[in-house]
């Protein structure tokens, strides 16, 4: 469609507004719509009219002429191009069996009552309701895009979120996870062809990340490829080897609040009381449903207060105890070694658990003794990036993050930060269509 | 939030399932109580159409406008070897559709498949709706895991023909396994075989059931192999035998088959439990003195056995293959289970068996698990059930014609959908200007065996001697099966695209022939017809519209 076309989405709530609308629009072949700022006349139009059954059939139309009416107030007249006959064969097929099914309950019940102005039902809810859908559907799908983005990056071991030590069965149950998660099916409910593509672009990586690494033969390969010997040291894994923090380097613990900090990296952590901290900037690259904040060009006239409670687009933050990490005084092992004898496994060890102070102080001085060597300059990218994760500036993490893989492709640990976070961002997302579309998650 | 049914359009019989409130599958009943309708359409002289039992019933007296078994001649040609077999022996005639398709014809109109399909849909549907309380536009529909692009498209247009957004085509003994699985405790992972025969068709899958991950490893089959295949051998003989004895061919006859053929069936049905039955039909025909022929006949079930045991040996390759696409051996299968009523053949049970060498589950009612599967899977696509996914394969080869006539394969058969393939090749002339590539879908070696699905054509290729220039194709088959193709050449960069609409058989325009002539008869009184030409007269509703501009679009 052309840019500058509008898309509706109009939910019938009930098969009666069906009904109505079918008798007063659809069979005329027009439709009026209500608008404070009429768009102009020739505007492109595309109603994506949502039946009672969760059916969606798509309607276009062009604006053909403003009206004010005085009972409606101003609004315009859409003329609508040829329905599909497969469609209105759909309506009228669903509302015979409907007045059949009213028509049997009626004489049954005797008592049902049938609402004489069914018209002016819900109508404004679940229209304010498709608009924030399609608003949540978009942006679900742009943080899909950049989860693609990320898991392109890694290899097939991050992008199941296995070590490299992983048997057979880890890899498998990892792959499960992630199929009940990203499957295009988990999406078919959602009426944006968009998410269910980006989500079979994901699923296939992941897909392809399993067949890679499935079987013992293809993983020591690969392994090999890596120049990796499968070794419990290169990256923590959850199942083999239990760190002793309880934050397993990929799976964070689902937690319902999505900018909290990296749960607790040290041992002891100190608690705040829930003030109110700023509200995290919005990364660009996944932005944040924050469609309150954000009023969006609309031709709505919203009649009165809203109809019902917009839905929270944001489990807020401020509402919860907030653990807070490397800023705060904490016990810190005694003696730590000088800085510039350390070597990787020790720094490794220092961002297992979480004394991301102290690393970043070593990556610092290891830089500046070895300016050629990326790995100190990524290694402070990714340190700056932890320290506004936990910060909860996420748009400064990310961007840290990007550098420390810019600097040095190969920092696994920024990699998997990065993939992560993106994880975290769709699953917000997720939750919040959910939610709007009165679906438990 | 309104529920998406779960329909198992079977050969002989159909079946409806939902979820219920609890997330278990329930098999809804028709008025009669009936939990499967037979898949029979009937016309009388007046065109008055009756779907299920009552259409059954008038298999004998109006034979030839009884109409079953469509689903072996749904998006199928008329020339197919299964399908002129049917033919042969079928009470009701079919013909050929201009474009070659096996059609019927009923009262000298002739009738696609597609639309006896949909009004056996559409009863389903309404058993749905009664049983609901509510009106139902949406259902997930099963097939035969082997059906290829052209039998799914032409059960999806049943759908559409039938009022119904089928939301997804899903293969029968994933349902199977669905239903099978869906409540069994997860005990680690499993590996299982669905052996599926059904009145016309025969499947086999290899799955893995792994804590609610249904994988599918392999699948085969043979579209046109099922219990009826075993009633038309016993049919066969009987008149022959009659033929033998009374020279009379019951063949011309449609009411005289169409009552040995009942008698058949259940004669067969009686033989899976017993091992003698008697077919008693009096006044069966009369001989060319005039005089009655009333057939009375004791058969063994070793009888039924030896006519048949060709059939059994049919089951065997396609059983073998999958296991080998699966890279298994069949003491790795864990557990068989058995879809289709013509799994309760005692010499069916012994074949799988021999094969799997295991004693096949029974714990299924086998005519209703794929029902039961199909309201699954839609509780799976609803967001209803979210601890379980299914993935499934493509179930036939997908390539292109290389050379004259070879066939090379992009997409492996049994490939994890969604499934992304490239393969990269070269141009066979000197300066060649384009290549046309054809895609097809089979298993054969040989390009002109195996079904055409479309084709896509990339010019302007840069000049350079025969193999120089390179392209690369890429396919990509997405969940629901649809096939989308980008062909580049690899200097300039230079692609096109194309997403392949299977067709079913029948064009767009046919289709809504047969919708327009369905809301004709239907009673819509209620509603104005939409005249898609109209747009004189405004009216303005009540309804408050929101609108925002979208840039996205």
């Amino acid at each position: 469609m052309a840019a500058g076309a509008l898309s509706i989405k109009l939910r019938c709530a009930s098969w009666q507004q069906l009904s109505t609308i079918y008798r007063r629009d659809l069979s005329r072949g027009a439709m009026f719509l209500k608008a404070s700022t009429p768009p102009t006349v020739g505007t492109e139009v595309r109603i994506d009219l949502t039946l009672p059954s969760d059916t969606v059939i798509t309607l276009t139309g062009v604006v053909e002429k403003h009206v004010v009416d005085p009972a409606r107030g101003s609004g315009v007249e859409l003329r609508l191009a040829p329905i599909p006959e497969s469609s209105v064969w759909l309506i009228e097929s669903a509302l015979a069996s409907e007045s059949k099914v009213r028509a049997k309950t009626d004489a049954v019940g005797g008592a049902v009552p049938v609402s004489t102005t069914p018209q002016q039902t819900g109508v404004i809810g679940s229209l304010t309701d498709g608009e924030d859908v399609a608003l949540a559907e978009r942006e679900l799908v742009a943080a899909l895009g950049s989860e693609v983005e990320s898991l392109k990056k890694l290899n097939p071991f991050l992008v199941l979120g296995v070590g490299y030590e992983a048997a057979d069965a880890d890899v498998r149950a990892a792959f499960g996870e992630l199929t009940k998660r990203y499957h295009p099916d988990r999406f078919a409910r959602y009426q944006s062809t968009d998410l269910r593509q980006t989500a079979a672009e994901i699923f296939i990586l992941i897909r392809d990340a399993y067949r890679k690494i499935g079987d013992e033969v293809s993983r020591a390969q690969v392994l090999q490829q890596l120049g990796r010997t499968p070794s419990p040291r290169a990256v923590p894994n959850p199942r083999a080897t239990p760190p002793p923090v309880p934050r397993p380097p990929i799976k964070r613990p689902p937690t319902a609040d999505p900018s909290a900090p990296p749960v607790a990296r040290t041992g002891p952590v100190a608690t705040i009381p829930s003030h109110q901290p700023e509200r995290p900037t919005p990364n660009p690259t996944v932005p944040l449903p924050n469609s309150q904040s954000q009023p969006v060009p609309s031709i709505r006239e919203q009649p009165g207060p809203p109809a019902r409670p917009t839905p929270k687009p944001q489990m807020p933050p401020e509402q919860r105890p907030v653990p807070n990490l490397q800023t705060e005084r904490r016990p810190v092992l005694a003696s730590p070694p000088p800085l510039d004898s350390l070597d990787p496994s020790q720094l490794d060890d220092m961002l297992d658990s979480g004394r991301i102070d102290d690393a970043l102080a070593a990556f610092k001085v290891l830089s500046k003794k070895q300016p050629t060597d990326r790995t100190f300059r990524a290694g402070i990218e990714l340190c700056e990036g932890l320290r506004s994760l936990a910060q909860r500036d996420r748009l400064e993490a990310a961007q840290r993050f990007e550098a420390a893989l810019e600097i040095d492709p190969s920092n696994e640990r920024a990699a998997r930060e990065l993939a992560e976070m993106r994880r975290q961002a769709t699953n917000e997302r997720k939750g919040l269509l959910s939610r709007l579309m009165g679906k438990k998650e | 939030m309104s529920r998406i049914i779960g329909i198992d359009l079977g050969t002989t019989n159909s079946c409806v399932a939902v979820l219920d409130d609890r997330g278990q599958p329930e098999i809804l009943a028709g008025a009669d109580g009936e939990r499967t309708t037979p898949s029979w359409v009937s016309w009388t002289p007046q065109n008055q159409v009756s779907v299920g039992i009552r259409a059954r019933r008038q298999g004998v007296t109006n034979a030839a406008a009884t109409v079953f078994g469509a689903k072996r001649l749904i998006g199928r040609k008329v020339n197919a070897d299964d399908v002129s077999w049917f033919a042969r022996l079928a009470p009701f005639r079919i013909v050929a559709a201009p474009n070659g398709d096996a059609w019927v014809r009923v009262n000298g109109q002739p009738i696609s498949p597609q639309e006896i399909a949909a009004h056996v849909l559409r009863r389903m549907r309404a058993i749905a709706e009664e049983a609901l309380g509510e009106p139902v536009t949406r259902a997930v529909v099963t097939v035969p895991a082997y059906f290829d692009d052209a039998q799914r498209q032409a059960t999806r247009d049943a759908g559409t023909i039938a009022g119904l957004d089928i939301i997804r085509i899903l293969n029968e003994p994933t349902a199977a396994a669905l239903a099978y699985g869906a409540h069994r405790a997860s005990s680690g992972r499993r590996v299982i075989a669905v052996f599926d025969l059904g009145g016309g068709t025969f499947d086999i899958s290899i799955m893995s059931v792994d804590n609610g991950i249904f994988e599918v490893l392999a699948t085969g089959g043979d579209t046109a192999l099922g219990g009826e295949d075993w009633d038309r051998r016993f049919l066969e003989r009987l008149v022959d035998e009659i033929f033998d004895k009374h020279r009379v061919d019951l063949t011309t006859i449609p009411m005289a088959i169409s009552r040995l053929r009942e008698a058949c069936e259940e004669a067969k049905k009686q033989l899976s439990t017993q091992n003698e039955a008697t077919i008693a039909l009096p006044f069966l025909a009369n001989d060319h003195s005039g005089a009655p022929i009333n057939y009375d006949r004791t058969v063994t079930r070793e009888h039924v056995e030896g006519l048949t045991k060709d059939l059994l040996d049919r089951l065997e390759a396609p059983c073998l293959r999958a296991l080998a696409d699966a890279g298994l051996a069949a003491n790795q299968v864990e557990e068989v289970l058995l879809v289709g009523g013509m799994t309760r053949w005692p010499a069916v049970q012994a074949t799988v068996e021999r094969i799997y060498k295991r004693k096949p589950s029974k714990g299924a009612n086998p005519d209703e698990v794929v029902a039961a599967g199909a309201a699954a899977y839609a509780g799976i696509l609803s967001g209803d059930a979210d601890d379980a996914a299914l993935l499934d394969v493509t179930p036939h080869d997908i390539g292109i014609r290389v050379g004259d006539s070879q066939f090379a394969v992009v997409v492996p058969r049994n490939s994890m959908l969604p499934v992304r393939a490239r393969r990269v090749f070269a141009t066979t002339a000197e300066n060649q200007k384009f290549v046309s590539i054809e895609l097809y879908q089979g298993e054969s070696t040989e390009v002109a065996k195996n079904r055409k699905l479309g084709q896509i054509t990339l010019d302007d290729l840069p000049p350079g001697p025969p193999g120089s220039v390179r392209v690369e194709l890429v396919i990509t088959v997405d969940v629901e099966s649809l096939l989308s193709v980008v062909a580049r050449e690899s200097k300039t960069g230079r692609q096109t695209t194309v997403t392949i609409r299977p067709s079913g058989g029948l064009s767009a325009r046919e289709i809504v022939e047969i919708i327009a002539r369905r809301r004709e008869e239907t009673s819509v009184a209620n509603f104005p017809p939409i005249d898609p030409n109209s747009g004189g007269v405004r009216v303005t509703t009540r309804e408050h519209m929101v609108a925002k501009p979208d840039d996205e679009e």
